[in-house]
């Protein structure tokens, strides 16, 4: 959303001000880029000494990065003082215009309110349009670290007495996040700790399993389990204090066998018509059984496409394709497994329950799927008693308790004890829990890695354990079973590279790119058969195809320049330049392989400097 | 816990939670009151019912022990003098009532005092002397806010780590910044003197300053831990570790995780951050796990003061708070011509936000 008041009349308003100069956060690139657009068609221009200056240090900057010379805005930049920062451009130039920016020379700065792109430069004036950010495909409110970081760029010590955080409103800003975000604390910080494959053979190759445990436990991911812990353990100290008036009685696990008493009492009672007595199982489970659902039954798999209740029992039913096409009405509890996976679904309230055209689309999806698919793990929660067994009920026979001279306070004691005593169980195993749970994350690891044998029976590292550890990027799982499954055999860089950047990149930024060659696409539909049977132990990467053409293209024509291939595609400079730095950065750790892997680590070489040219060998 | 006790736990939260829950869930949820609101999260709840929950569990339990609003204010206002020394005249509650009573900040005080200050000579900043002398006895984290002078203790560690023949490594998040820093830190030391490493490119990867990205720095301890030794760890006597914030970064905060585990024990550790909320915790989680204790050195005050301001589509600018400068802790301080002024622009936009 571009802010409501004119780029013109802002950076303007700013200037009367006496505010500039200033860096104004816009919510996207192309917001960046139609308020310099906005500036082309305004009369503006900067006195001549102004215009100077910029120009001297422009022209000291491309005298390290010549690419800059060849950027379209530099005239404007110059005319008018204002230029913008982001991720779309190419690293040269934002180094000319944080220069820009150091030596005063500019009055304002249009960047994106994403700070990855490294928005590292100060001014005395920053202006917020917005409250919330895109991550993830998803807007969120900007959180007090996040805010504190953009106002943390106003006022420049040394060169500003005072710095000044400007709010104008775009459509959705929120004011309260913003001055809650101004005058609040910054926010705790959490661990991310995730146990990747790489740090499970690097760990291993250098202590034994034992030790482990003890390292994982010096994670500040197990420093703040063991704070919640604390919490916990205090809980459960003051949950025992509230227990102690409920020990022993007459019988000394009395809060039992009064659970059994009453339940052998109730029994005798109808139940209520209408009393829904699925298992904690089918209940937990029925939140996801949402149209379009994919789900496990005892024999094949299945398509939700609605659920609902049946009339008499009002038990959970759901409406289930199976593969085939059939269309079966069934309990809930015929699901076993329910898996992280679903498809679009249009809902009818008729027969079928979807439309003609979802079901057939369906159908297709269903026959499609790979063989494994990532299960999504629910919790039960156990919160009802466990039912007794009906069997120590019979053996019990007569209870004591009608005429027990304690039945009394039993009676009036039960619903609490039996209460607490739950909490108790609860706390205890929430602990265990947050003390296991980091190395029962490593064991699955182990598991998965002897299975594909890159680890023995005693946890140590095969033989090719050994070279898959020096893999430490993203999806390694995936190239070093693309490696052993010999996808790579006499592979030529310029095809080497293209799969490496398919890998690589994880932008879903649309546009349009040259065609790849007949040997690429059929490599790359290995590589994603490949990815999608690994689906279960890691995450296949987008693996796009017109990335990967890009990259053979400038691989394998030596004589393209970054200008020329700039122009067979759509995609940013700064975009175009990250994916080759990424796949640069992931051949380089192809070519640690040369011991083990000599023609791979020799053509990971030769792509390394078919594609080090031009822009991409202006930065150290 | 079934929908309908979860529905009810939702309904017994205050709506902050319920809006702190809501994020990434539902888009543009601050705009649902607090009905509506349950109801969009028991919607989303569909889609990962385990994580909602287990989020919730741990937004109540984080209030139950945060800090009450009352005692941020009085730490705050401690810092910011030289002595702490809590009076009752700084208490919050007298505070607010003061401000209340005070007449709002005009724009014109508010736009005053704008300019470049005097050149004055180089006085090191109480807290830059401090971390630098807590250093020579153990690992320090400094968490500062932006712009405050963390590179000038970066640079005068380094110089006395080279004088006692040590070597350094300086890391930082992104190759950009590594980059900036290595021309930076080229100009202080002299070319020869500093390093880089990224990707796979090294230029005098023998120098005693090496610059590298966190994930390069990992790299090297693993490859140290397995036997095969590339740049010399032996004589390391300091890491610094800048924008150490990241270790909160979803996808690449566990590299600084390894890298603090497996960091060498006879180098000291200067880690540089931008203010956080808890950076005790990560001094203790390194007192914990390193043979030498890690100091903390926090403070919050800016070192140029921060004004803020609302500027309306119409360029009319006014100040954001009654107060000329940030009024910690009270964000419902607004000027009443923001105020105003917002009020019409939510008015005038309003049609145009129902989708
Ligand atoms: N003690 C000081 N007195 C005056 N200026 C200082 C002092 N310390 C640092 N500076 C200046 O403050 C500015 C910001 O410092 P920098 O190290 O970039 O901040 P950050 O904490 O964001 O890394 C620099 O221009 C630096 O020269």
């Amino acid at each position: 959303m571009p802010p409501s008041i004119h780029p013109v009349d802002l950076v303007a308003t700013l200037r009367q001000r006496n505010l500039t100069p200033a860096i104004i956060f816009l919510t996207s690139r192309r917001a960046c880029d139609e308020a310099m657009q906005s500036f082309e068609r305004s009369q503006v221009t900067l006195p001549k000494a102004q215009q100077e200056q910029i120009a001297r240090v422009l022209a000291q900057v491309t005298e390290q990065f010549p690419s800059i010379a060849e950027h379209p805005l530099i005239e404007t930049v110059q005319r008018i003082g204002v230029a913008a920062h982001h991720a779309g451009h190419l690293p040269s130039w934002k180094i000319a215009v944080e220069e820009l920016m150091r030596t005063g020379s500019l009055d304002a700065v249009f960047a994106t309110t994403t700070l990855a792109a490294g928005v590292d430069f100060p001014a005395r004036t920053v202006v917020v349009t917005q409250s919330s950010i895109r991550k993830a495909r998803d807007f969120t409110d900007l959180t007090a670290s996040e805010i504190q970081q953009l106002a943390g760029r106003a006022g420049r010590r040394g060169k500003d007495l005072v710095g000044f955080a400007v709010i104008t409103p775009s459509p959705y800003i929120d004011l309260t996040v913003l001055t809650k975000g101004l005058t609040g604390q910054p926010e705790a910080i959490h661990s991310q700790f995730v146990i990747s494959y790489p740090m499970v053979l690097n760990l291993l190759k250098a202590h034994p399993r034992e030790q482990i445990q003890s390292i994982l436990a010096k994670s500040f991911a197990q420093f703040q389990l063991n704070q919640r812990t604390a919490v916990l353990e205090t809980k459960l100290d003051s949950l025992r204090a509230e227990m102690e008036p409920f020990g022993p009685r007459v019988c000394s696990d009395w809060i039992t066998q009064w659970q059994v008493f009453e339940q052998a009492r109730k029994r005798k009672k109808p139940r209520s018509p209408f009393a829904r007595q699925e298992s904690p199982d089918v209940a937990a489970r029925l939140h996801f059984l949402t149209p379009g659902r994919v789900v496990g039954v005892t024999r094949g798999r299945g398509i939700i496409l609605r659920q609902y209740r049946s009339k008499g029992q009002h038990a959970p039913m759901v409406t289930l394709l199976r593969e085939g096409g059939s269309l079966n009405e069934c309990p809930a509890s015929i699901v076993t497994q329910v898996f992280d996976r679903t498809f679009d679904c249009e809902e009818t309230s008729v027969y079928p329950w979807c439309t003609p055209q979802t079901l057939e689309q369906l159908t297709h999806h269903l026959t499609d799927l790979p063989p494994r698919l990532p299960i999504l793990p629910i919790l039960t929660h156990q919160h009802e008693e466990a039912p007794i067994d009906s069997s120590i009920i019979q053996t019990l026979g007569d209870f004591a308790c009608p005429t027990c001279p304690s039945r009394q306070a039993c009676q009036r004691d039960f619903p609490r004890a039996s209460r607490v005593r739950q909490e108790i169980q609860r706390h205890i195993k929430s602990i265990q829990a947050l003390q296991t749970s980091l190395w029962h994350r490593f064991q699955e690891r182990i598991d998965v890695l002897e299975r594909f044998g890159y680890l023995n029976a005693n946890a140590q590292l095969t033989a090719d354990g050994e070279w898959a550890r020096l893999i430490r990027i993203d999806h390694s799982l995936l190239i070093t079973e693309l490696i052993r499954a010999e996808a790579f055999g006499a592979i030529d860089p310029p095809l080497l590279a293209a799969v490496m950047a398919s890998i690589a990149h994880d932008d879903d930024r649309p546009g349009s790119f040259p065609r790849g060659s007949a040997g690429l696409v059929t490599l790359l539909f290995q590589v994603r058969k490949l990815a999608e049977s690994l689906t279960p132990h890691e995450a296949p990467p987008m693996l796009r195809a017109d990335v990967a053409a890009l990259t053979e293209r400038w691989v394998s024509d030596q004589t393209l320049t970054w200008i020329g291939l700039a122009r067979l595609t759509t995609m940013a400079e700064g975009d175009m330049f990250r994916l080759f730095a990424r796949t640069i950065e992931f051949l380089s750790q192809l070519k640690t392989l040369k011991a083990t892997h000599p023609s791979l680590a020799e053509s990971a070489d030769h792509a390394i400097a078919a594609m080090r040219r031009g822009v991409l060998e202006e930065l150290p | 816990m079934n929908t309908h006790e979860l529905e009810q736990l939702l309904m017994q939260q205050p709506v902050s939670l319920l809006h702190r829950l809501a994020r990434g869930r539902i888009s543009r949820h601050f705009r649902s009151g607090k009905r509506k609101l349950v109801d969009l999260l028991l919607q989303a709840s569909a889609e990962n019912r385990p994580g909602l929950e287990s989020d919730l569990q741990t937004l109540i339990e984080e209030r139950a022990h945060r800090p009450q609003p009352a005692h941020i204010e009085k730490t705050r206002s401690a810092q910011a003098r030289p002595r702490p020394a809590p009076t009752a005249a700084s208490r919050p509650h007298k505070t607010d009532d003061h401000s209340h009573h005070e007449p709002p900040v005009s724009l014109h005080e508010w736009l005053s005092g704008i300019g470049v200050p005097p050149p004055q000579p180089f006085i090191p900043d109480a807290w830059q002397v401090d971390a630098l002398a807590k250093l020579a006895e153990t690992d320090v984290v400094v968490s500062v806010p932006t712009g405050s002078g963390k590179t000038y203790v970066a640079i005068e560690a380094t110089k006395r780590a080279i004088q006692e023949n040590r070597t350094v490594i300086y890391t930082s998040p992104l190759k950009a910044l590594s980059n900036t820093k290595f021309t930076e830190f080229s100009r202080v030391f002299g070319p020869g003197q500093v390093g880089i490493l990224t990707g796979d490119r090294r230029e005098h990867s023998q120098a005693p300053l090496l610059i590298m990205t966190t994930e390069i720095l990992r790299n090297l301890l693993y490859d140290a831990a397995g036997g095969e030794i590339d740049v010399r760890l032996d004589t390391l006597g300091l890491v610094i570790m800048d924008e150490s914030q990241y270790l909160a970064d979803p996808e690449r905060g566990v590299v600084w995780e390894e890298t603090l585990i497996f960091c060498p024990s006879q180098a000291r550790l200067l880690l540089l951050s931008a203010s956080i909320g808890n950076p005790q915790d990560i001094a203790d989680w390194l007192t914990a796990i390193r043979p030498t204790p890690c100091s903390l050195i926090r403070h919050t005050k800016r070192s140029v003061p921060l004004r803020a301001g609302y500027l309306h589509p119409n360029e009319k600018l006014t100040p954001l708070f009654r107060t000329a400068g940030i009024p910690y802790g009270q964000p419902h301080l607004l000027h009443p011509e923001a105020k105003r002024l917002f009020m019409e622009y939510e008015e005038e936009t309003g049609p145009s936000r129902s989708r």
